[in-house]
């Protein structure tokens, strides 16, 4: 069974253009534009891993990361943070990644490869 | 005292002539007489210290002449000469005070014993007479010492009440002590007679020396006692007194006076002095003439200082507003700051004054305001403290500095490194987009699904649109461009610009009406700069629907009509709308309420260009009712 990814962006083209990559590549996905929806989602869709910008409406992206993985089925969920904002590898110590926009799509197919152990 | 003058009375012509010459021969100055009323003749013209006289004589007698001459001079010392058997009549004489007697025939030793004798009583009598008068002078010296005590021990009660009257009439100079010191004030005392006992040297200098003199006499107008003066109103009422007089001056000038007294009670309670204080008022006057000219210049430095200042109690509340305030935002005092200022119904958020009355501590900060007149005006605002006697501060005053036109430099010269960095976040996102685009494009193409390659299509145009918008922005701000008017057909014109707004609304669901009369006359402009100015204000309109979703009733129009030689272009929505602050800040350079996706040059732009072309904006807009923008544009530009 493909694994799930969760991609969190405001702009949806880049959610659109995130969820692409990951379905060209074989992967279920599932969206979220911020802090607050991205949980009722995870909760709901279950992710294997997620894809996180910092800067959204609502909820910044390391607020929601710290509720979610206050919960003990998320509290080692993957987490890769994909975000224009510079200086933002500290956001959120355990990401597995910090990748700045704009992005080479092979490279996050990449660590998403490592991160979910394939 | 001498004893020499000797007047010899007998009537015998023999007698006269030889004990006349004895008594000269003894050192005496000898006159004569006859009988008695001679005598008292002689006496009344040569004074004699001693008399010699015969008891029995035509005339007048010896005992009478006695009885006369004690009557007229007591000390005179009389000596009767008797003849034998006459020794009754001589014991009589001496009832009358007689010295002595000697008989006849005289025996010279006798009579310089007798002449020795009376010359002992006579100086006897003077030493005494010295003695009683040195003893009444004694007297009048201690009683005089006794006085001058009396006067010291009042000296202590004239300070006392001195300083009490001082401390009165300072009170009731309103302007208070520390003027009071400086005012010159006629001191004198005065006593129950109304008499003046002392004064101070300003009085003798002004007035002349008057210790002495009447109560009254000092004042030009009342000459007489019984008038009331306020000396005798104090004597009459044993309190002290108050009013206005004018004083006599020494060259007969008049000096207009506040006097005050204080009656001064001896050990008994009886007033016993009156202390008069007296205000020269034609100083008192120059004085506050003096205040007055100080306190007019601070009003008018207050007044004519080229920023905004407000003085603010604990409240907020304005108690002061200096002229230029007051321009610019009306009769403010008594208002709220944030009413009156900011036009805002409740304190702004960080207050500088609030922090200020808390912790005594000066601030700064920059804001936007907006005038009476419209007009919106860059501050830089500095609060500082204000103490009372005691050091606490009670009141706080905010001084706004116009920094608009520096504002407007400093970002000119500062902008463009400042705007890439700001800018740079959005910049990755619409290059993400872009790449997103692409992928999607190159994906959807290679896998024949149609519906990704739209899709894509469409993110594509819109992220080139929106690429292309940012490169213009910067450009144009890039560069300080002069306007290139030519004249055109103002409804022609404003068409073609509403069809650029109509298309963007269009394709994000927004209703668009434009309302472009024919018959609006010719514009001199600079086409693309002003159709990309009004081009702003309605893709704004458009963005600020877009919470409303694609059908959510979202209206944007453009209409235009002429007033006189004005063209005047409306651009409305009825989309999220602004507050206040928002409002005032939209031409701000940098300023977006779009997040990532404003630049916040847009606006800035519009702003810059309608003024370049002679225009005006104004703006009308309330959250969730919507945004008009009214611009009016003359017939040709300024400049």
């Amino acid at each position: 069974m493909p694994k799930k990814i969760m991609v969190v962006d405001d702009d949806p083209d880049i959610v659109d253009y995130l969820v692409s990559v990951f379905e060209d590549h074989g992967y279920d996905t599932c969206r979220a534009s911020d802090g607050i929806s991205a949980y009722e989602v995870a909760m709901a869709e279950k992710p294997d891993l997620i894809t996180l910008d910092i800067e959204m409406p609502h909820e910044w992206g390391p607020r929601f990361y710290r509720r979610l993985t206050s919960e003990k089925e998320f509290s080692d969920i993957p987490v890769i943070v994909i975000s224009g904002l510079s200086g933002i590898h500290l956001a959120i110590r355990r990401a597995v990644a910090t990748i700045k926009k704009p992005f080479d799509p092979a490279e996050v197919i990449q660590i998403v490869r490592e991160a979910l152990g394939e | 005292m001498d004893f020499r003058k000797l007047l010899l009375v007998d009537d015998e012509e023999g007698v006269r002539r030889f004990l006349g010459l004895s008594l000269m021969d003894l050192g005496y100055e000898v006159k004569t007489a006859s009988n008695g009323r001679e005598a008292l003749a002689v006496f009344e013209e040569f004074q004699p210290n001693i008399v010699f006289t015969d008891i029995k004589m035509p005339v007048m007698d010896g005992i009478e002449l006695l009885r006369i001459i004690k009557e007229k001079s007591p000390d005179t010392e009389v000596v009767m000469i008797t003849g034998h058997g006459d020794l009754d009549l001589a014991i009589e004489s001496l009832k009358f005070d007689a010295s002595d007697f000697i008989t006849k025939p005289i025996n010279n030793d006798v009579l310089e014993v007798s002449l020795e004798r009376a010359r002992e009583r006579f100086t006897m009598k003077c030493a005494l007479r010295e003695h009683t008068e040195n003893l009444e002078r004694l007297v009048e010296e201690k009683t005089s010492r006794i006085v001058e005590l009396e006067r010291q021990n009042a000296a202590c009660q004239v300070v006392n009440g001195l300083s009490s009257a001082l401390e009165s009439a300072s009170r009731e100079v309103e302007t208070g002590s520390g003027l009071f010191n400086e005012l010159p004030c006629l001191v004198s005392i005065h006593n129950r007679y109304l008499e003046i006992v002392a004064h101070n040297t300003l009085f003798e200098e002004r007035l002349g020396n008057h210790v002495g003199d009447n109560s009254f006499d000092i004042y030009s107008d009342r000459t007489s006692p019984g008038n009331a003066c306020p000396v005798q109103r104090t004597f009459q009422t044993g309190k002290g007194q108050r009013s206005r007089e004018t004083f006599l001056g020494k060259d007969g000038e008049e000096i207009p006076v506040t006097v005050y007294t204080a009656p001064i009670p001896n050990k008994d309670g009886e007033i016993e002095l009156v202390l008069d204080i007296s205000v020269d008022m034609s100083e008192v006057t120059r004085l506050k003439d003096e205040l007055f000219a100080t306190r007019y210049k601070y009003q008018r430095l207050f007044d004519e200082a080229p920023c905004y200042i407000t003085v603010q109690d604990a409240d907020l509340a304005i108690v002061e507003a200096n002229r230029l305030f007051k321009r610019d935002f009306g009769e403010v005092e008594g208002h709220f700051c944030f009413e009156a200022y900011k036009h805002r119904s409740e304190p702004c958020e960080g207050c500088l004054v609030d922090k200020t009355l808390l912790d005594g501590e000066a601030r700064q900060r920059e804001t936007v305001v907006t005038t009476l007149s419209g007009e919106r005006k860059h501050m830089l605002v500095q609060s500082a403290p204000l103490h009372d006697a005691s050091g606490r501060v009670i009141q706080a005053m905010e001084l706004s500095t116009d920094i608009t036109e520096i504002r407007r430099l400093q970002d000119h010269l500062t902008s463009l490194g400042i705007m890439l960095g700001s800018m740079s976040h959005g910049v990755k996102g619409m290059l993400t987009s872009l790449d997103g685009g692409i992928y999607r494009l190159e994906s959807g193409l290679k896998k024949g699904d149609a519906e990704r390659v739209d899709a894509a299509t469409k993110t594509l145009k819109a992220m080139i649109g929106r690429v292309k918008k940012m490169v213009l922005d910067i450009l144009y701000y890039a560069k300080s461009r002069e306007l290139e008017t030519e004249a055109v057909d103002a409804a022609a014109f404003l068409r073609e610009t509403a069809a650029v707004g109509a298309a963007k609304a269009a394709s994000a669901g927004v209703e668009f009406v434009e309302d472009v009369p024919e018959g609006l006359g010719e514009i001199k402009a600079d086409t693309a700069a002003l159709s990309a100015a009004l081009v702003n204000f309605l893709e704004n309109g458009v963005d600020a629907c877009e919470g409303r979703g694609a059908d959510g009733g979202g209206r944007l129009s453009l209409s235009a009509r002429r007033e006189g030689d004005n063209l005047v272009v409306t651009i409305a929505d009825n989309g999220m709308g602004m507050d206040r602050e928002t409002r005032e800040k939209i031409f701000t350079l940098f300023f977006s309420s779009k997040g990532k996706r404003g630049t916040g040059i847009g606006l800035f732009i519009s702003n810059q260009t309608i003024e370049q072309h002679g225009g005006a904006i104004a703006v009308d807009s309330a959250p969730h009712k919507g945004t008009t923008f009214t611009i009016t544009l003359p017939r040709g530009p300024a400049r």
